[in-house]
Parts: structure tokens; sequence; C-alpha cells
């Protein structure tokens, strides 16, 4: 639905039936272009539309604000970049039409026909190439303003924040060949190639195969049908349309860039090709001189384009400069579709052109020979630049051929890369497909291996005259506005390196990117410097080749997530989820003090599921352990487990978990829940490195177990309930044991009496497709003893007030071993142990941080987690690592870091709080602010 | 007492062998269904053992064993046994007796892992969206396997074609199965990918 005005009436420029046109006449859209009403075919680009309706300025460029129109009516076009509703940046002479598009030009305040930036014009001496390396600098204060001054001149179109996020994908391809290119020349190669046994990927930056033929006449579409449809008919050949390769790689990487899929914005495909075939053709080049940027100034294949592929005819009175056949093709089609041609001037001949005149677009062009032609389309064929953008990132420098009067490969290219086409040379049709197929054929040997050679006929690039200017000064950079005059000034300056040129000027840095102004920059230069055009060279191209949406590099977007098998419970019981690493976990269920409560008196339960799990089997396990935990495992009985730290080789702690030993050989270890990838890493590294004679095997059992930690005083009676053969009762299942029973039906299911609580509690460990079911009966068995669930806050607020400390919160990235308080459990009389040297030198220094539990003065006040604990003098002594307000004992709680004299108990510390205020806190005699002796936990 | 499946089973609901399953009925073409009930074993022995010779299997290679348990030589050392659900395969017993030469071990990870299979002549294209290998006959034929992420996730992928139609087994950890499932049915979309109900091939 569009609501807009209608446009005024124009000139209609649509054309009746060509040969080769895209246009599908039965299908009408309707747009908008500022607003304006207008219609076009399905088929049409929004360039080829407008044109078709009247329009002739698209947008005005980028320093000076001149009106500017089609140049070259492919996606390179530098002058068609609109916006299209909330996309900015489109490529109007290529992107197709939409029904209901609403096209924007991107610059032109307050309008795009009457641009007050136009107003740049009059002070262009001031502000020619390079000026805001001279400008802008002083008062340096003013630099805010300067800024906010050059972003509103700067080009571009509007990224809107609410814009809905596109999709975007991602694809990995492995083809034999891939051709860069869908010409004659590319389609050869494709066939000859796929012909040969390769797998083939064709790729094509127009939407449709053919390159110059589409637009060719009666012959050329002939041909262009045959190559087509050998190519739609072969398994081995995947088309790309509307497809651009962005960069090539090392190892023949290539980066292939789809767009407008059905349902995909655009994707990134990542080929490994075994062998490149670069057929990207030749691009057109404007011709340097004055006017040459009027709206109605155009290149031949432009205007040929517009003819027989969009049936628009460009202008109704035309002067064609024609150095090449192109342009007498052009000549020909203009004349065709009634076109008046006034003059084809022949440089050949002699023939001159000076200037192109008009105001605000093209009134008459003035010839050599002093005359006056009196026009609106001036159509240019002045020569041909060979994109050697991909050969070049293949290790190949461009040469120039002066014969030719373009850049060619240098030679000096990879076996894994091959050119084909007008960048190789010229010829005619039959040649062009001789030498496509020829090199397709030995791309795909290459590829396979084949050892036989294939005879690949020559392709030279043709002769043709050097004109790049003409006496009259041009635009070089139609994307940047930089003249002839502006790096001839730039040279005279000392800027004679065509690489500092290009810098100096921005000549060339646009969104072209080269394509149309490289080798008129490089003319330019060496003719301001007296060089020939190969003794100045030419500027590196470098990836990508055609713009890529970050949209596109992100691809689609895969940020995996892990779930307990408990999740659907969690979700369907007002859990508050948080973000766990990969995992959703619950953080409470609505009032996690509650929960702390009912752990006390009743009994909860809790989702440990994420805990890290490691089966261990073998006769050498204990040796393992013993390396890797600080403590000592050797005379671990089978069903006892045993509390354990795992340190780095600079003696800080990495993890913690206990073990329990299920039987001689097998052992069941389980980890943090952020350490359960590291720690497999960590116990597989020695291994393999270091032990790889020891005889254990290591499996991950994170995700096989559902593991439950059922908390409280009637713990032991809601297990009971579900386990029928294993005896729960303290005499028989002590604090630190491990059995293996039936839960719930449920058999092989372990059982550890552990307590991170501090709560006479269970954790078991249930196979995972059974976790939803044993939860459920836990929630539904116990419901007359009290029980809840609780989530990972409360567990946090419970092990805060039994003093036990997190790796990674209580400690950090130098936190060694006797600092976190773990002297106990450190045997340096070990043999050996991972961090034993580091804890040795630690214990005879005696320094460092040490971890104590904290209480501040004022029993309500919790002071934020990472404050400092600070000296008198203001210097740092330690920091809060964990705090919380404790429902069982009524007040604030804490563990902290202090520097080893603090750690004493009945010490009165001062913590500065975020807001300044400082406040006292005493070090405690024990970790645990709630029953140090434990005695609940091993009730 | 029911087990579950780390992917929620859609449409209608059945129950095998103790396991809540899918029952949705098969629409052909390219289609995801998930296997996770199927038993699956973990054997570690050495490359040179007696059990590696009774598994007949080697790095980056699956097998069928005459019981119909899929072989899968996943690591070095290490295979992946793959039966119907609620069986136990015969081969796990072979080797389970122990080798006086060589630690063998031979664990349970039914419970531990997803089991999803991705069938139909787009299942390459499909898996190519979200897997970086090569996934060309000449580099994964039917019977290649292969340890790679897919859609960032750690899996064994199983080349398995199933009656010359294209297939693959992607094994990996139980926790990111719905994730995984989820992310291949995205990817699949463009090619009117369909999810059927769970069935018992390799039984």
């Amino acid at each position: 639905m569009i609501s807009s005005r209608r446009r005024p009436t124009a000139m209609i420029s649509r054309l009746g039936r060509q040969e080769g046109e895209l246009i599908d006449r039965s299908r009408r859209l309707s747009f908008t272009f500022n607003g304006v009403e207008h219609r076009g075919f399905d088929g049409d680009t929004i360039v080829s539309a407008l044109m078709a309706e009247g329009e002739r300025i698209f947008s005005r460029s980028f320093k000076y604000h001149r009106p500017r129109s089609v140049l070259s009516a492919t996606f390179h076009d530098p002058g068609c970049i609109v916006q299209v509703g909330d996309e900015p940046n489109v490529r109007a002479a290529h992107r197709r039409l939409r029904d209901g598009m609403a096209v924007e030009a991107q610059t032109g305040w307050p309008s795009l026909r009457y641009d007050v930036g136009a107003a740049n014009q009059l002070v262009g001496r001031f502000i020619g190439a390079g000026f805001y390396y001279k400008t802008f600098i002083k008062p340096q204060r003013l630099w805010p303003t300067y800024e906010k001054v050059l972003q509103r001149f700067a080009a571009g179109g509007r990224v809107q924040a609410s814009s809905p996020h596109g999709t975007y994908d991602k694809r990995y391809a492995h083809p034999d060949v891939l051709v860069a290119g869908g010409g004659p020349a590319g389609m050869a190669a494709a066939l000859g190639a796929a012909d040969a046994g390769a797998n083939v990927i064709l790729v094509e930056e127009e939407y449709e195969l053919g390159g110059h033929l589409r637009f060719g006449g009666s012959e050329d579409l002939v041909a262009l049908r045959e190559l087509r449809d050998e190519v739609g008919a072969h398994a081995g050949i995947e088309v790309m349309t509307n497809s651009v390769v962005t960069g090539r790689y090392d190892d023949n990487w290539v980066a292939v860039l789809q767009r407008e899929l059905p349902q995909v914005a655009e994707r990134l495909v990542k080929a490994r090709a075994k062998t490149l075939v670069v057929a990207s053709g030749l691009i057109e080049r404007p011709y340097v001189f004055e006017g040459n940027d009027l709206p109605g100034v155009m290149l031949s294949t432009a205007a040929r384009r517009l003819v027989n592929l969009y049936a628009v005819k460009p202008g109704q009175q035309a002067v064609v400069f024609a150095a090449n056949e192109s342009g007498q093709a052009a000549a020909a089609d203009l004349d065709r579709v009634g076109v008046e041609v006034l003059k084809v001037v022949d440089p050949a001949s002699g023939g001159e052109l000076v200037r192109a005149l008009g105001r605000g677009q093209l009134e008459q062009v003035e010839l050599g020979d002093g005359s006056i032609v009196d026009c609106d389309l001036l159509v240019t064929a002045v020569g041909w630049t060979a994109p050697t953008l991909l050969v070049n990132m293949a290790g190949d420098r461009p040469r120039y051929d002066e014969r030719a009067a373009r850049f060619v490969p240098g030679g000096a290219l990879p076996d894994t890369v091959l050119a084909t086409g007008g960048i190789v040379g010229d010829g005619p049709l039959q040649a062009l497909v001789a030498h496509g197929r020829a090199t397709g054929t030995a791309a795909a040997h290459r590829a396979l291996g084949r050892a036989d050679s294939i005879d690949i006929p020559e392709l030279e690039p043709a002769p043709h005259p050097a004109l790049f200017r003409a006496r009259t000064h041009g635009i070089v950079d139609y994307s940047e506005d930089v003249y002839s005059k502006d790096l001839v000034a730039a040279a005279r300056e000392g800027y004679d390196s065509v690489e500092l040129l290009k810098r100096y000027t921005t000549a060339t840095m646009g969104p072209s990117q080269g394509k149309l102004e490289t080798i008129n920059t490089v003319a330019v230069l060496a003719e301001a410097t007296g060089r020939s055009i190969e003794e100045t060279g030419t500027t590196v191209w470098r990836p990508p080749y055609a713009p890529i949406s970050l949209g596109a590099l992100a691809g689609r977007i895969l940020e995996p997530v892990r779930y307990s098998p408990m999740q659907p419970w969690h979700d369907s019981h007002g859990a508050k989820p948080i973000v766990a690493g990969q995992w959703i976990r619950p953080e409470h269920y609505g009032d996690a003090a509650a929960e702390v409560r009912n752990v006390r008196e009743n009994v909860g339960i809790i989702d440990v599921s994420p805990l890290g799990k490691l089966d261990l089997r073998g006769p050498d396990v204990s040796k393992l352990l013993n390396f890797v935990y600080v403590n000592k495992w050797s005379k671990l009985d089978v069903g006892s487990v045993r509390y354990g730290v795992m340190c780095g080789e600079d003696g800080v702690v990495i993890d913690d978990g206990v073990t329990g030993r299920l039987a001689a050989d097998h052992y069941f270890m389980s980890t943090t829940s952020s350490g359960a990838q590291a720690v497999h890493e960590w116990v597989e590294n020695w291994l393999q490195t270091s032990f790889p004679s020891w005889q254990v095997h290591v499996t991950s059992m994170v995700s096989a177990y559902a593991s439950i930690n059922i908390a409280g005083p009637r713990s032991r009676e809601l297990l009971g309930r579900l386990v029928p053969d294993v005896d729960l009762s303290p005499e028989s299942f002590s604090y630190m044991q491990v059995r293996t029973g039936t839960i719930a039906g449920v058999p092989g299911c372990h059982m550890w009496r552990i307590g991170f609580t501090g709560e006479l509690s269970f954790e078991i460990h249930v196979p995972a497709g059974y976790g939803l079911y044993v939860w459920e009966r836990l929630m539904s068995d116990g419901k007359d003893l009290g029980v809840g669930p609780f989530g990972l806050e409360a567990q946090r607020v419970m092990r805060l007030e039994k003093g036990h400390f997190i790796v990674g919160q209580d400690t950090d990235g130098v936190t060694q071993a006797l600092s976190a308080g773990l002297d106990w459990l450190v045997k340096l009389d070990k043999e050996d142990f991972a961090g034993k040297p580091e804890l040795v030198w630690q214990h005879e220094r005696g320094d460092g941080m040490r971890l104590v539990g904290l209480q501040p003065s004022d029993t309500h006040l919790v002071p934020a987690e990472a404050s400092q604990i600070v000296s008198p003098s203001g210097a740092i002594e330690g920091r809060i690592t964990s705090s919380r307000f404790s429902p069982t004992i009524g007040r604030s709680i804490c563990l902290g870091l202090v520097s080893a004299r603090l750690a004493v108990a009945g010490t009165v510390v001062t913590v500065k709080l975020p807001d300044g205020r400082h406040v006292p806190a005493t070090v405690m005699e024990h970790h645990a602010h709630f029953d140090p002796e434990g005695s609940r936990l091993r009730g | 007492m029911v087990a579950r499946s780390p992917i929620r089973a859609r449409g209608p609901v059945g129950r095998e062998h103790g396991w809540e399953v899918s029952t949705t009925a098969r629409k052909g073409g390219l289609e995801l269904c998930d296997l996770t009930p199927y038993s699956k074993v973990l054997v570690r022995a050495g490359v040179l053992s007696k059990a590696a010779e009774v598994l007949g299997c080697a790095l980056g290679l699956a097998r069928r064993a005459p019981d119909g348990t899929l072989v899968a030589g996943t690591g070095p050392g290490e295979w992946l046994l793959v039966s119907g659900a609620g069986t136990w395969p015969a081969l796990a017993d072979e080797i389970g007796g122990g080798d006086p030469t060589a630690l063998t071990t031979v664990v349970d990870v039914t419970h531990g892992g997803f089991l999803i299979r991705l069938s139909g002549a787009d299942s390459r294209r499909v898996l190519e969206k979200i897997c970086a290998i090569d996934l060309s006959d000449g580099v994964t034929p039917d019977g290649a396997v292969f340890r790679s992420s897919v859609a960032r996730i750690v899996c064994d992928v199983i080349r398995d074609d199933d009656g010359g139609v294209r297939s693959y087994l992607l094994h990996g950890d139980r926790s990111a199965g719905q994730y995984l499932f989820d992310a291949v049915l995205d990817a699949g979309s463009e090619f009117s990918i369909g999810i059927s109900g769970y069935r018992e091939k390799e039984a």
C-alpha cells in the first residue's frame, strides 16, 4: 500500500519490446521515489524504472553536491546509491524493483533537485583534495563542532535502530572448481570443468548469467541461450546469481556473498575451492573531461543495458564518442530505438571530445573542432579496466599492457588459480568460449589431481587507443568527487606515489573501490609526473570486491544453550532463569530467602545438573587423582567420597569438587559447573602428554546424569521414600560416602552424602532421561514434608552461610591454594602434584592474600561484592568476594580476601563501599557463619 | 516411570521402551528425527587391541554389525556403538570381558547424548550451513564418521545413508539436544524440512 503524491507529468522513456529485455510487462509494480509514486515492471532495476518514468537525477555527489545520474548502470554505479525503506546504500542500478518499495535519495537538502550543498561548488578551490588534512586543526577546542559539521556532510543513508533484524545466513562449500564470473568465458569454464568430472560453483554478480551477451544483438542472444541451457542442464554446476566473490584468501578460501535469497537477506558462502577460475570480465572505464559527471553522460555499456535489458530510452539526441566496437554498437542501438544520434565521434579519425556543458544536466557537447552540439545524451566508449582483484589476492601483480591500454594479470598465479575471458584478453565470442572451456577443463584436472595437461588457446588483449583524459579536467573519482586537477595538484605537492596519492586524495577509496577510477587515476598521475603508466604502477586491490553487510559477516546467529532435563518443570513453575555459561538455570522461584528457610527447616531440592561429571576407569586412577588434586587419594575406600582442589602449575586454584570411588578401578569425579569442560581437558592433557602409560580412561558424563541436591533436615526421610535398595541411615551411609542404587524405580543412580549448603543433604545423579520423572516424584512424594525447589541464589546464600567458597568468585586468577584457606587440604609432603613447587614457595613465603569470613558491624548492611578493604591511609588491603544477607542468622555475612596480616580472627577491617563510605567489618574465626562445627550436614 | 529425550516430542506422543517419543508419521523428503532413545555405548581401547579387532572399524569409519548395531570409529581408540532402544549391543559384551594387554572400557552413554537423524537428498545442503566439513561423497561417503562443530556444538557425525537416501546421524551432548535440533530445523527451513516420529531402524 503506497500513500504518496502522484508523480508530475514527465517524459516517459519506456521503449517497445526489446529482444533481450528482462522486464515482464505483464507484472506492473508500484513504488515511490522521494515520496512520489512511480510504476515499473518486474525485472526492472530501481533506476531503470525511474528512468523509464523520466527521472534522471538519483543522488548528489559527495563533496560538491553535483547532481548525479546513471554512469555504468551496474552495481558499481556511483551515482545510483539510494535508501530503500530502512536499508541504506542500496545499489539502485542493480537492485531489482519490488512492489511497494519506498526509495529515497540519500543526499540533497532540502531536496534532491534543489540542494543547498551545491554551494560547495562556489568554494571548491578551498576544499580540494586533502583539504581536511590541512584544516580543522586549530583551535583544537573547536574539534567537536567541526566533527558535527563534517558528519552532517558525510554521505550515506540512515540506519534505523528500530529496523527488524533481517535473516542472514552462512554456508560452507567445497567445490572442485569455483568460477568467478558468469559471462560467456565463465559459463564455458564451468562447463569445461563439469564435463571433466568436477563439481563446480559458478558465481555471477548480475541476476542472470550471460555477461555482455545479455545486452548484445541477436547472435549474442542465441549464443547466450545455448550456453545458459547447457549450464542449467549440467548436474555438476551450481549456479549462484546475484552473488559476488568478495575475496580470495590463502589456500583458495573464497568468500561468496549471495544476495536476496528467498528467505535470507544475504548469505556468506565460505568456499574452499580446489581451483579458482577468475572470469570477472572487463569493466568499461569513464573518460575524464570537463562536465563528465553531468546527468546524461554515460558509458556505452550503460546505454546498451538501458536499451536492451530494460527497454529504456536514455535520451532524445545523442553524441557518441566511440573509440571501440562497444561505442559503435551503442550508437547502433540508440539509432535503432529512435534516439537521434547527432554525431559519432571517432578518436581514431581525429575526433576529440572537449567538454560537456549544462546546468544540472547535459545540454551541449563541445568537440575538438570547436563545434557545439545540442544534445541530452553523451555516450563514451574509451576502453576497459580488467578487475584483477582476485588474481591480485592470489599473489599476482598486474602489469600494464601499453598496446591494449589496460592492466592485465602479471602471469604469476599459483597452480590453483586460473583466469579466462576478458581479464586475460579479447576476441570473438568463439575465442572467449574456447578459452573458457579449456581453462575450466584444466582447472578440473588440477582439482582432481590428473596429470594430463590441457592446451589452453592464446587469448591476447586487443590493441586499444590510450584514452584517459581530454584536454580539459574532469571527475576521476565519482564517488569521492576527486577531479583530475586535484590529482595534478597533489602530485605537485609531492604525492607522486600512486599509493600515497590514493590516500591523500581519496581517489579510488569510495564505494566503487577503484573499479571505475583506478586506471584514470594512474594515467593522470603518470601525466603529471612525466612518467609512463607502467612506471607509475597501480594500487593494490584488497577484499572485499563488493560491500558486505555486517549481517552477512555475522551470518546465522548460533548461540548454543544447554538445558537440564528438568527445564520443562522449571519453566512451568515460575523459575526465573539465569544464564550460566551456556546453561539456562533457575535463579529462584520467586523468593530466594523463603527457599533458604525451607531448606533449613524442611527440605528443598535444587537442580545441579550442569555440575561437571567425569567417569574415571582404570587401575591408575588414584595416581591421576593424586596428581591433579592437592590432597591425597591413595587410600580412598570404595564407597567413599573425598573433597579435592585442583591447582594450575602456578599453584592457582582452578577447580574443586568431590570424587567418589564406585569400584576398585572406577571413580566418579564432580567438578564445578563452569569448570566442567576445562577440567576434562586438564586431566586429558596430563594423561596424554605427561603420563601416557597410565591406564586411565576419562569420559565426560555431564549430561548423562540429571543431578539433584536434596537438602534439609528432612532430606533423608524424603529420599528414603523413593530408595528401596540402599540403607540411608547415618550409621550405614554417613557423611562423605557414595552409594549406587534405585531411585523411584530408576536403577543405576549414584547418591552422595555431601553438603554444599551446610545441611544434611544427598546429591543424587540419575540417568538423565529419567531426571524430570525423578524430580517430579521428589516433589509429589515430599509434599507432606514441605519439600520445595530452590534456585542458585538460595544455594549461594546457604553456601556463604556455611563458608564454602566458589572458585572464580572467592578466588581469582592469582589466588593460590594457601590464599584460599586450603592449608588443611594441601599436602606438600606428597611426591608431586600439579602446582606443588609454587605452593611450596608460597608456604615458605607465608605471604599473599587470605580468604576470611567477615561480618559487617552494621548487621543489615550488605557490602557490594568487590568492595575494597582499605587501610587507614587508603591503601587497598583486600576486597569482599561474596556478600549476602543471611535469612538464617539474620545479619549480613561476607567472605573476603585480605592481606595475610589482617587475617586474624577479631581484626576489624575497613570496607570502602562503592558510594565512598567506610564501614567496619570483623574478621571471623571461621569461614562459616552458621554451624561451623558441621553438625547439621553430618547429621 | 518414563524417560524423556532432551528434544521436546512434537505431535502425537507414545511410549517406546519406556521413552516418551513422537509418533508423527514420516512425511518423506527432507526430515529430521529424534532417535535419542537408541542405546549408545562408548568403547575405549587401544587401536591395536583385541577390542579394536572385534569392533573392526577404523577411526573415521562406520559399519553395521550382524545384529544391526552401528559401530562408528569416533576417535583415536574410541568407538560409539548404537543399537535399538532398550537393547545392549552384543559387541559390547564381546569386548567387555577385558583385555589383559590393554585397558578396555565400555560405558553406557545412552542418557548422555542426543541422537538425531537428518535424512533426504538435501540433507547435505542443510548440514553445509552449520558444519564446515567437506560433505562431498569423495571426502565423506556413506559410512564416514567425523567429529566436528555443528552449529557450534561438538558432534559425532555419521554418514549413514538410509535405503540409498543420504542420511546423517548427529550425536552430541544431551544438554544441547534441543538447541541443535532447532538449529538444524532452522537451517533446513528453506528446503522444507519436516519432523518425523521415532522409528527403530537400528533395532
